[in-house]
């Protein structure tokens, strides 16, 4: 039976080959996605860009999923995209974190992606396509617009990436009105409907008179809008559920990343050897996320005449109207590098501690583990620093 | 205007309103859940029977642009959903707990895919959230009360649920009682689930029960199989539920999450206690397949 042996030895030597050097001409890439890609937000998210990616490399790139895998037991179907041929495998929820950094030290012919954690290896990189710019500018419209000096927000978990997102939005609000205040309701879930509504009853019946969320269905803005108030969409391009109430909203584009990391895998730029510094921290200057409520649109223009109208001072550009400051600050944070940062200080928390000096611009370390809570905001705040 | 609405929202009268329009749906609920748990069959498929209600509820209010045709395809669906259940644990003697867990993943997969493209379109005439289904809820219970405790069918009904071999032997039909039984239930859980897409929300998101159904199943149980109890078991379930989300300000988020569990269970006991009435609470056969000429 020499002819097994030959075979056997072809077999082996293509294998080195295939993993050790040549770069791919061809990659298959698996998702795992944490909800049911119908979702009107996170997953529904990284399946459009999915799609995008498939299409951005003609016949070079075949991508498949699998969606609703549970946090923390993501590995049996990490296994099972590995087995399938994958040689990309992105894992897109904080919770597979650990699952993930498992399956690359099984597999480390392979290479992984893991969006929002901190954890890498040489063969797996982490990415995230992060919203507080454009939180920070929502702000700003919301306190322009609120009459009742009440703005809601209704948070899914507090978790530093909420907080922060929070944060940035009560800076807005507090740069262009000292007097208002964003009251918090937290649901301790990512995906409620019915308690997003109760939490929308509760603000509306504190008088909050407009509406930013963390959650991932329209229901903060569909309630607010029957009682015509006004409301910011999130994630996904809500606008449409709302046409006259909904003022702007933050949207992602998880395409950018994606299709830059496949395109340098398939250059041979990333390999299964090299990831262990590779981190994707992608805001507004990479393009990777995008102020508005439906895609191309920053502002709903039926709100332009009143951010026009509401005119506030500031130290860079003078007195100037909302709307403008808007889009200064856009500006200033699309192009690179980037001019302003929310998050620069001097920052003190609502209880008045200094949490970032004057002159320092908080790191994505800092950033990644915002607990306290911004001046203006009113609610509970768990794990609030003394 | 603005004031009037504004001290009517935040007084007494709103809590108890919010807690009405939550609570509308638990009741309809589990009204039918009572009844077809003391026919003797559990069903835990009242998450998918809602679902699937509340989708083609919302889907036939949209089209037709009647509410009310919306709420009747959703009773129907759920009748439709129940007699699956029905199937399998009355005909084929399926485990009930079994059958019941697979209607809720089938009633949520299956709106889901159904679903995709309906996805948040806003109702244009939804239906008033507190002024119709709940004083019709109210009705409904107090009407299912007097049959289940006054009337002949309420003895065929419980005697079907406590001991099946006697009424087999009294002549009773148990597989026609039990199939009436789960089939009705189903009706009120579609309504329920057809009230959360066409007047609490009113629109259609995927998963938009998020475990109303599995709390409705809680509160059969808490009501102790009892149609006037669930009045109050879902209005103060409701209440409690707002007001977790009211009292944020002051109190926790944590443990206010578990509240409407923990009071409602509280209440109850103390209710029951001090009531004095002995009454043996769950049904005999609960969760018990009928096979005539065994015990």
């Amino acid at each position: 039976m020499r002819w097994t042996k030959l075979l056997a030895i072809v077999a082996a030597v293509l294998v080195v080959a295939t993993t050790g050097w040549a770069q791919p001409a061809k990659v298959k890439v698996g998702f795992i996605y944490v909800g049911p890609i119908g979702d009107y937000g996170w997953t529904n998210a990284h399946d459009v860009a999915r799609k995008k990616l498939e299409r951005a490399f003609p016949g070079q790139v075949e991508t498949m999923y699998v969606e609703s895998v549970p946090e923390g037991n993501a590995e049996p179907f990490i296994d099972k995209l590995v087995r399938g041929g994958a040689n990309v495998v992105f894992t897109t929820s904080f919770g597979f974190m650990d699952g993930t950094l498992a399956a690359a030290k099984r597999h480390p012919a392979v290479i992984f992606a893991h969006a929002s954690g901190f954890k890498r290896n040489d063969n797996m990189a982490t990415y995230m396509a992060d919203f507080y710019q454009i939180y920070y500018l929502n702000g700003l419209m919301a306190g322009a617009l609120t009459k009742t000096n009440r703005i809601a927000y209704v948070g899914a978990f507090p978790i530093p990436e909420v907080k922060r997102h929070m944060g940035a939005f009560a800076l807005g609000v507090r740069a262009v009105n000292p007097r208002a205040t964003v009251h918090v309701r937290w649901l301790f879930s990512w995906f409620d409907p019915a308690k997003a509504k109760e939490a929308t009853e509760a603000l509306l019946a504190e008088r909050a008179d407009v509406f930013a969320f963390t959650e991932d269905s329209p229901t903060v803005i569909q309630v607010s809008a029957q009682k015509n108030r006004a409301s910011f969409s999130h994630y996904s391009p809500m606008q449409r559920f709302a046409p006259r109430h909904v003022i702007s909203g933050q949207l992602v584009h998880w395409d950018r990343i994606y299709v830059d990391f496949i395109g340098k895998v398939l250059k041979g730029t990333y390999s299964n050897q090299n990831l262990e510094n590779v981190d994707y921290w992608w805001l507004l200057a990479e393009k990777a996320v995008e102020l508005g409520g439906q895609f191309g649109q920053p502002i709903n223009p039926v709100f332009a005449g009143q951010l026009k109208a509401a005119r506030v001072r500031t130290r860079e550009f003078g007195t100037i109207s909302v709307y403008d400051l808007v889009n200064r600050r856009l500006a200033q944070m699309t192009r690179k590098p980037v001019a302003f940062d929310p998050f620069t200080g001097p920052i003190r928390d609502r209880k008045g501690v200094l949490r970032v000096p004057a002159g320092h611009t908080m790191t994505i370390g800092e950033l990644n583990s915002m607990e306290w809570a911004a001046p203006g905001i009113v609610g509970q705040w768990p794990k609030e620093p003394k | 205007m603005e004031v009037i609405t504004w001290l009517l929202e935040s007084s007494l009268a709103g809590i108890l309103v919010r807690g009405l329009a939550y609570g509308t749906p638990l009741l309809w609920g589990s009204l039918g859940e009572i009844y077809a748990e003391r026919a003797g069959v559990v069903n835990l498929g009242v998450e998918g029977m809602m679902i699937l209600g509340a989708f083609s509820g919302f889907a036939t209010a949209h089209v037709t642009g009647n509410p009310v045709a919306g709420l009747c395809a959703a009773g129907l669906i759920g009748a439709l959903a129940a007699l699956l259940h029905a199937f399998f644990s009355i005909t084929l003697r399926a485990n009930q707990y079994v059958s019941g867990l697979a209607l809720s993943m089938f009633g949520l997969g299956l709106s889901g895919l159904l679903g995709r493209g309906w996805e948040g379109i806003p109702l244009e005439r939804p239906l008033p959230e507190v002024t119709i289904l709940a004083p019709l809820g109210f009705a409904l219970a107090v009407v299912l009360w007097v049959v289940l405790y006054h009337t002949r069918w309420g003895i065929i009904l419980r005697t079907t649920g406590e001991a099946p071999a006697a009424a087999d032997a009294l002549g009773i039909n148990v597989i026609l009682v039990r199939y009436v039984a789960v089939v009705f239930g189903g009706l009120l859980a579609g309504i329920a689930g057809g009230f959360l897409s066409v007047a609490y929300r009113p629109s259609w998101t995927e998963g938009m029960t998020s475990g109303i159904g599995w709390i409705v199943v809680a509160l059969a149980i808490f009501a102790s199989w009892d149609p006037l109890k669930a009045i109050w078991t879902s209005l103060l379930f409701g209440v409690l539920f707002h007001l977790s989300f009211r009292l944020q300000t002051w109190i926790p988020a944590e443990p206010l999450q578990m509240m409407p569990f923990a009071f409602t269970i509280i209440v109850l006991t103390a209710t029951a206690r001090r009531s004095g009435r002995v009454r043996q609470a769950a049904p005999e056969a609960l969760g018990l397949p009928y096979v005539r000429g065994e015990r």
